[in-house]
Order: structure tokens, then C-alpha cells, then sequence
């Protein structure tokens, strides 16, 4: 086992060093070294996970279409039957968005991206809060307190407002939070500016702190990263 | 040895003489995964370690009686923060590295151990695993009000939910508008207008 | 209930023993540990952990049957339908770390 590891390591090595002219090598390793995770490729850059097929795995897949149906009856049992049993809002929604993350593992984060849609990751989310808030407001309407539950104009007050909050209220949101924060970090960092106005405003600070030097935007972005260091600097030697 | 939980001696009784075999060995796995999770230096092992170090924390959480927090320990690091934490390693470099692990920082290694000698110091003070003396569990005005009332008043088995949800209802509020502000955060960090 | 406080030998009961079964699955949970820390290729690791997380969905049944709580199974059922998540999550992210999610 040593040697053999003794042995990628080498060819890691010369990887690195003729990573620099050669072209050819990432591209035969990319093909042969599958079966193995690549050492010291580091990040894997765009054209390269463009070049590289998904590995769709059949045991993967099938299994997992075996397994969601259970795995997702089962969180929402743990959600609608938190009164009765360990359990609630907050696991059964995690268990729920497990199963979504389950799925996109099997079939690619990009399928499962277009098909379960923005608005119903959005829809999960606002609307368990406007649910939650609204069943604690409609009592303040009535003339009692937040979230006082005798008010309510339902059969069996308490149990059916807490069930109420519990479901439609915390397991929503936390199962809505949790997919929506899973693909915004499949996604990334959008360097491209999701905000139309975000570069303007870098634009605007680093102006700002090196108006005095030469400004190069390399020497922007140092002084934008690290704005500490030369306005202590500065401050230091007079 | 297994006995001694349900025979919890009074208040100042040695703690180690009411550790049984499982609380033990739980709580080296425990301590163990921790460690290694913490001075692994490549980072999907200390993110795999991680999870074993959850698997061990809920098995311990059961332990105690604690279910509901074993199940969200189970559902939260099983299915969600180990996911996370890998769609996040995806986004980075790795660096090439010989060592399996870090090398200790002693500086930092000299405060931890402190801090750990000043929890240890207040030990004596905790009462005993189970025991019935526990200020937390004999407050008559809290937690035996909560467990002989949650029926009568809420028509609910599950007293813990009882009280997230009815008796402590602003505070969850409260919970669920951070959980629902974390999501907001994140797409402000990330530059991003859309979840999916 | 009654069977796991019927008296088996020397005083000890049902659930006593089915603790010592626990407490010797915990102990083997430390065993696993070895191959998920020192496991020389990710898979090792992975294989480690799944194996840890089938180890601890035991440790939680045994403890539900050992402490007459039945509820325990809601929590070892979360692990093994879960513990499945963790498994491919990492053995995919493995291919060319993270390249192919």
C-alpha cells in the first residue's frame, strides 16, 4: 500500500513541475487517474470540469430512488407527528431537505437546481415565516397576546396552533433555508456580480484608500482585501 | 457498573464512581473524534472525522434521554452540515501536503489546556448525571410544573415541543426568523439574487 | 418492558446485559475510528464512516430496547436513512474532489 502511494506521489510531483509548458499531461491524467482523486491538482478550473464527463454511478442512482420515498415520508411523519414522538418542525424539515440534497447527489446538482424551482425554494422559506407570524398575530387581532392559542377560532386550539407552527411554520422554513443554502453553494461565489451595482461600489472604495500612490488594480485589490496594513503603515511613521 | 446510573448518588458523590461502561466509552470516542478533527490536516478527513464525531454525540445525547436533541444532532450533521461543508471544499484549493497532521500550535495548545483546567476546576460544583437533586430537574416552579401540566394545558404528549412551541413560542419565533435571516445572508455573501 | 427487566443471572437483569452489548459496540466504534483517521485513501475513510454510522444505529437500538424507550428507533431510523446521504456525498465528492457534483 506505502509503495503504491509512495508512487503517486511522485507523479503528482512531476505533474507539478511540468504543469507549467505541458498540456498534454492534465488531460491523460483526467482520463486514467479517475479512479483516483488527482493530488495536487488544486482547483479544478472551469474548462476542465467541462471537459470531464458526470459519472453518473447506476448503484447510486438506483438506490437512491428507492430510498427518497422513505427517507421523505419519514421526515414528513417526523414533522406532523412532533407532538407524539422525538421530533418537530426543525428535524423533520432537515430530514426533508436531506432528501433533496440526496437527490441532487444522485442525479447532478444542476438537474435538481431546474427542477425544483427558485420560487418554490423562496415560496418554502417566506412562507413559513408570514405562516409562523400570522398565526401569532391572528390572537393580537382577537385581543390577546402573540401567539396565545386559546383564541384561535379552530377545534382544539392549542394542539392544533402549536401542530400548526410546527408544520407550516418552523418545518418550512428550516426545509426552505436549507435547500436554497445548499444550491447558493453549489453555486458559488458570483465573482460576475449578482448585484448590478456591487462593482461601481468596489470600484468607488478602492479610489478611495489609494488615491495618493499610483493606482494599479493590482495594488486596489491588495489595498481592498487587506485595508488594515498600509493605513496602518502609514499611520505608524510620522 | 451498569447499574449505577439508575442508583445516582446524592449531591458531592464522586462523578467517576457513576460513569458507566457506555457513558465511557461514548465519551472517548467523543473526545477522540474531536482531537483528530481538529488536527487533521488534509480537510475532508477532518470533515469526515467530523461526522463520525456526530454519530457519537447523538449516540451519547440518546444516552442522557435527551432524544429530541439526539434527533436534530442526527438530522442536522448526518444530512446537512456534512453536505455543506463539502459543496463549500469544492469551491477551494487543495494543497499538496505530506504530513496526516498539524502540527501543534503551543501558544494556542497552552490556552486551550487552561481553559479546559478552569472548566475542570468548577466540576465539583455540577451535580451528578441523573440526579434527582439537579436544580435544573427539582425546580418545582419550571421543569415538574412543565412535565406534570404539558397535557392538561397543551393536549400534547411531547413535552419539549410543548414548550418550544406554546410556552416558549416568542422565543421560537425568534429561532425560526434566524434561521430564515441565515439563508438571506447567505445569498448576500455570495452575491447572488437567486437561490437555485 | 417486563422482558427486559426479567432477572437473568446472578441479579442482573435483560437490559443490564443488553447495556454491556451497547457499551462493547461503543467500544468497537473506537476500533472504527482507527481506519476513518488514519485510512490511508479517502475511501477508506468513507467506508469507515458508513460503517460507523450502521455501528451507532445499532448502539441506538440497543439502547431503545436496553432503557425501554421505544422512540429511540425514530432517532436510529434518521441514521440510516441519513448515514446513506453521508456515504454518497463523500464517495462522490471523492471523483476528482468535487468536480463531478
Amino acid at each position: 500500500m506505502s509503495g503504491s502511494d509512495s508512487g503517486v506521489d511522485t507523479d503528482a510531483a512531476d505533474t507539478d513541475a511540468a504543469d507549467t509548458d505541458a498540456v498534454s499531461k492534465p488531460a491523460t491524467d483526467g482520463g486514467f487517474g479517475r479512479d483516483r482523486p488527482p493530488r495536487s491538482d488544486g482547483r479544478l478550473d472551469s474548462e476542465r470540469r467541462q471537459g470531464t464527463p458526470y459519472t453518473e454511478s447506476q448503484v447510486i442512482m438506483s438506490t437512491v430512488k428507492i430510498v427518497t420515498p422513505f427517507a421523505f415520508t419519514y421526515g414528513l411523519f417526523v414533522t406532523f407527528h412532533g407532538g407524539g414522538s422525538p421530533g418537530g418542525g426543525f428535524q423533520g424539515g432537515a430530514i426533508v431537505a436531506a432528501v433533496v440534497f440526496m437527490i441532487a447527489f444522485a442525479f447532478g446538482i444542476e438537474a435538481t437546481r431546474q427542477w425544483l424551482a427558485n420560487t418554490v425554494v423562496v415560496a418554502l422559506a417566506v412562507g413559513g415565516a408570514l405562516v409562523f407570524a400570522g398565526i401569532g398575530l391572528v390572537p393580537v387581532a382577537l385581543g390577546g397576546a402573540f401567539l396565545q392559542y386559546e383564541l384561535l377560532p379552530i377545534p382544539d386550539p392549542v394542539k392544533y396552533g402549536m401542530e400548526g407552527v410546527e408544520i407550516l411554520g418552523i418545518g418550512t422554513i428550516v426545509a426552505g433555508v436549507l435547500m436554497g443554502l445548499f444550491f447558493v453553494l453549489a453555486k458559488g461565489f458570483s465573482d460576475a456580480g449578482g448585484f448590478a451595482d456591487a462593482d461601481a461600489f468596489d470600484d468607488e472604495v478602492g479610489d478611495g484608500t489609494d488615491g495618493d500612490g499610483e493606482p494599479t488594480d493590482a495594488e486596489s485589490l491588495d489595498g481592498e482585501s487587506n485595508p488594515g496594513g498600509p493605513a496602518a503603515a502609514d499611520g505608524g511613521e510620522p | 457498573m451498569t447499574g449505577a446510573l439508575a442508583s445516582a448518588g446524592p449531591l458531592g458523590a464522586p462523578v467517576v464512581a457513576q460513569v458507566t461502561a457506555i457513558e465511557a466509552s461514548l465519551f472517548v470516542f467523543v473526545v477522540l473524534t474531536a482531537l483528530f478533527t481538529a488536527l487533521a490536516r488534509d480537510v475532508l478527513a477532518a470533515v469526515i472525522i467530523f461526522g463520525a464525531y456526530s454519530l457519537g454525540m447523538a449516540a451519547l445525547y440518546t444516552f442522557y434521554r435527551a432524544p429530541d436533541v439526539a434527533m436534530t444532532e442526527a438530522a442536522i450533521s448526518a444530512g446537512v452540515t456534512t453536505v455543506l461543508l463539502l459543496l463549500t471544499l469544492a469551491k477551494t484549493t487543495r494543497l499538496d501536503h505530506e504530513a496526516a497532521f498539524e502540527s501543534v500550535n503551543l501558544p494556542a495548545a497552552g490556552a486551550a489546556g487552561l481553559l479546559f483546567a478552569g472548566l475542570m476546576l468548577t466540576m465539583g460544583d455540577i451535580p451528578a448525571v441523573g440526579s434527582a437533586d439537579a436544580p435544573i430537574w427539582s425546580n418545582p416552579d419550571v421543569t415538574q410544573w412543565y412535565i406534570a401540566e404539558t397535557y392538561a394545558e397543551t393536549h400534547v404528549e411531547n413535552t419539549v415541543m410543548a414548550v418550544l412551541a406554546a410556552f416558549r413560542g416568542f422565543d421560537t419565533f425568534g429561532e425560526a426568523v434566524v434561521v430564515f435571516a441565515a439563508g438571506i445572508a447567505a445569498l448576500i455573501v455570495l452575491h447572488r439574487e437567486v437561490f437555485a | 418492558m417486563s422482558l427486559v427487566d426479567a432477572s437473568l443471572a446472578a441479579g442482573y437483569t435483560l437490559g443490564d446485559f443488553l447495556l454491556v452489548a451497547a457499551a462493547g459496540f461503543a467500544v468497537l466504534a473506537v476500533g472504527m475510528l482507527y481506519r476513518a483517521v488514519v485510512g490511508p485513501t479517502m475511501q477508506d475513510r468513507v467506508l469507515a464512516v458508513n460503517v460507523l454510522g450502521t455501528n451507532t444505529v445499532v448502539i441506538l437500538a440497543i439502547l431503545g430496547a436496553a432503557l425501554g424507550e421505544p422512540t429511540f428507533l425514530d432517532i436510529a431510523l434518521v441514521y440510516a436513512l441519513l448515514n446513506f446521504l453521508m456515504a454518497i456525498a463523500i464517495s462522490k465528492f471523492t471523483v476528482e474532489r468535487g468536480g463531478v457534483l
